[in-house]
């Protein structure tokens, strides 16, 4: 029997999960902590792919074109965004709070709208993309495109880095005390609304290296954020809101299943992705590694 | 230049840039506000003109030149007095966003509150398919230049509806012609498709399998694969398609889908192994992705402007987009297309003497009108225009910043070897209408 076809086909659903990973980590930490339901998160992904685009540009006019000038576009992407999703949570998302999730939900919808033409009025309708000039190379008598490593690569390091920060250090205990009780970790002195602003800042930094990352992949479009939202929101609900485990899990989940069905059941290869949503939201309402009292 | 001409250049340019309703709407009454010394003395009425066309969604990339060349091509016209040398056109234009519900809202409000003479639109079959039916009821004039189901012309048959492409069946029938001589060259038996889950992929194929099987019994389909509309990651798709070994594969893929797949399926090196012959590739993708299209691979195009160069309206068309919006922007296949519209309306109210729907109506059941790709002439069952298809090997041209199809492996496949063959079995798949 040839496993070649089978590995290969795990390998472009590992892929797939890291990209869905990527995307989904920070809509997931977003509402573990602040409850928030952020309909915008992947336009806000869609707006720092433009933003990378045109600092690789930039930087490659001025520097001369290397592929290596990504990494500084992508740095310079997620600050900016991150500083973005801060001004973001100061001044609309905290009015929020106190509102039912309807009026959340209309509020980050209207940002899609917002962002989407302010897009348009900034860099036209036309897609844009970068050029690395990556090689296909031979694995198990196929071809691959070696900038799959890169973003199975980026997904495994964003995954540890996030269960290093979550785990390991003082806001990261503080951001997963506030997941349980905001009044309590309000009770010890700790300032709950600057916390709110830095996990906003940090999940749309996470969307921004997200759209960084896949930049080169991926021709940046208007409209792909909204094809690509419904996707994270499946990730996030399987693997549990807030759970950064359970996103990755998911992801994996998704990313394999969908890659695999392509293989045997191409006609059904979406239907599979939600027919395992609606086992688990009968099953566990509460997602694989959500916690009952987060639901 | 004058003054008026830089106040209506700075329109153009603010086009460019424009939010959709407000803007294209503003834009077309300041037409009529900016060029009062055009109109003739016994204006008529305005004729107003509905534009569906996407500039969100997977169709946005292929619209982007036809919704900033529409206004300009309506502006040249007005500045002749407008339709019949006295109705000037005022455009309106509304983003279907590449959604049937979007655009049937759209197209209902265009006719019923906007009171719109005719629709140019849309870019999406399934949006098309939908719009025709409140089209047929309100008797509304409607032109289709992309989208392409033949339904549209045939299943969904409207007297209203007059089609300026190679119809799907048309052009998968093109990509046959071109298939068929490679099978036979290089031996091929196998294939595996690639599709858009949606009313034109589906169509496509179903146009490609059934005419591939009548010419080439030997080759055979081994696997369909089909993906939904905003596809952004192919690659588990790329590694199936590698994984069954096709001899080549058949794409019935567009709009910002086709480009994803193309860049991906480049970067994973699928086109070294399977062939790829008669994908769409469009002017835009030749513009749009210039860097990185394998050269050699064959492609399908609908109106590409380097197969009319000798067409004086062609060439003046040309002329025109590059000057109002750069040297290298030349019209795509879309814009071109849409732009054989306009042509075919003023033709239409010409012949007409009149710009009352019926009268156009009747007046181009049949007719021949000068194209972008010459003399084109309607098909009196259908009112399908009798548009070629084009196949040819993408090639770096000397003469263009992007590569273009190199001339001497074009194929144009001209519209009656390869449509319906017949007025009756056209009028057979017409569905009853009220």
């Amino acid at each position: 029997m040839d496993i070649a076809p089978y590995a290969l086909q795990l390998f472009s659903g590992l892929s797939r999960a890291m990209v869905l990973f990527l995307l989904s980590a920070g809509l997931s930490l977003i509402f573990g902590v602040m409850n928030i339901l952020n309909f915008a998160h992947a336009t806000l992904w869609l707006v720092s792919g433009y933003v990378t685009y045109s600092m690789f540009t930039f930087l490659s006019q001025q520097f001369g074109a290397s592929p290596w000038m990504l990494l500084p576009s992508i740095v310079g992407a997620v600050a900016l965004m991150s500083l973005l999703g801060f001004a973001l949570e100061r001044f609309l998302i905290r009015h929020t709070y106190a509102r039912e999730l309807p009026e959340q939900l209309l509020l980050t919808f209207a940002l899609v709208l917002i962002l989407g033409d302010a897009i348009k009025l900034i860099w036209g309708v036309e897609n844009r993309r970068i050029n690395l000039g990556v090689k296909p190379i031979e694995m198990m008598d196929t071809l691959v495109n070696p900038y799959q490593f890169v973003i199975i690569g980026a997904g495994v390091a964003v995954a540890v880095g996030l269960w290093y920060f979550l785990h390991r250090t003082r806001f990261g205990k503080i951001v997963r005390a506030a997941v349980f009780s905001r009044s309590m970790v309000s009770a010890l002195g700790i300032p709950i609304p600057l916390i709110y602003s830095g996990v906003f800042a940090l999940g749309v930094g996470l969307a921004a290296f997200a759209g960084g990352v896949f930049l080169p992949l991926l021709p940046m479009s208007l409209g792909v954020d909204h094809d690509i939202i419904v996707q994270c929101f499946a990730v996030v609900v399987i693997g549990g809101f807030g759970s950064m485990l359970g996103t990755f899990v998911a992801s994996i989940i998704v990313g394999v299943v969908y890659s695999f069905s392509i293989l045997f059941w191409p006609d059904g290869a979406l239907a599979m992705i939600f027919l395992i949503l609606i086992v688990v939201l009968i099953w566990r309402p509460w997602g694989l590694f959500g916690t009952e009292l987060r639901y | 230049m004058t003054q008026s001409d830089r106040k209506w250049d700075k329109v153009i340019n603010d086009l460019k840039l424009s939010r959709r309703d407000f803007v294209f709407s503003s834009v077309a009454a300041g037409v009529l506000t900016l060029t009062p010394r055009f109109v003739s003395a016994q204006a008529g009425a305005p004729y107003k003109l509905g534009v569906l066309l996407p500039s969100t969604g997977t169709g946005a990339n292929y619209m982007a030149h036809c919704i900033k060349g529409l206004p300009v091509a309506i502006a040249e016209l007005n500045k002749r007095g407008g339709l019949l040398g006295k109705h000037q056109i005022q455009m309106i234009y509304r983003d279907t966003e590449t959604k049937p519900d979007v655009g049937a809202r759209e197209a209902k409000s265009l006719i019923l509150n906007d009171k719109v003479d005719a629709i140019f639109g849309t870019y999406s079959s399934a949006v098309a398919l939908a719009i025709q039916e409140i089209i047929h009821e309100h008797k509304v004039l409607h032109f289709a230049a992309t989208s392409n189901s033949s339904k549209i012309t045939q299943d969904n048959y409207t007297p209203y509806t007059y089609q300026f492409c190679p119809d799907s069946n048309m052009q998968s029938g093109a990509v046959v012609v071109a298939v068929a001589k490679m099978a036979k060259k290089n031996g091929w038996k196998s294939y595996v498709s690639l599709g858009q889950d949606y009313e034109w992929g589906r169509d496509t194929h179903k146009g490609f399998t059934g005419s591939l099987a009548k010419v080439a019994a030997d080759v055979k389909e081994t696997r369909q694969l089909w993906f939904k509309l905003g596809e952004t990651d192919f690659t588990s798709y790329i590694t199936a398609i590698m994984a069954a070994k096709p001899d080549f594969m058949f794409g019935a893929i567009a709009g910002k889908d086709a480009e994803t797949f193309l860049q991906q399926a480049g970067q994973m090196g699928l086109f070294k192994r399977v062939p790829f012959p008669g994908g769409l590739i469009a002017v835009n993708d030749l513009k749009a992705q210039r860097k990185t299209l394998p050269r050699g691979m064959i492609g399908l195009a609908r109106c590409p402007f380097f197969a009319h160069l000798n067409e004086p309206i062609m060439q003046a068309y040309i002329k025109r987009d590059r000057a109002a919006f750069g040297a290298d922007d030349y019209p795509d296949d879309w814009a071109c297309m849409y732009y054989d519209a306009l042509g075919g309306l003023e033709q239409g109210a010409k012949k007409a003497g009149s710009v009352s729907t019926e009268a156009i109506v009747k007046a181009l059941k049949g007719a021949t009108i000068d194209t972008c790709r010459g003399k084109r002439t309607f098909r009196d069952c259908s009112n399908q225009l009798e548009v070629p298809s084009y196949v040819g090997e993408v090639w770096d041209s000397p003469d263009y910043p992007f590569p273009i199809y190199k001339p001497d492996t074009m194929v144009v496949v001209e519209a009656k070897e390869v449509w319906t063959p017949t007025c009756a079995e056209v009028d057979k798949l017409k569905k009853k209408r009220a």
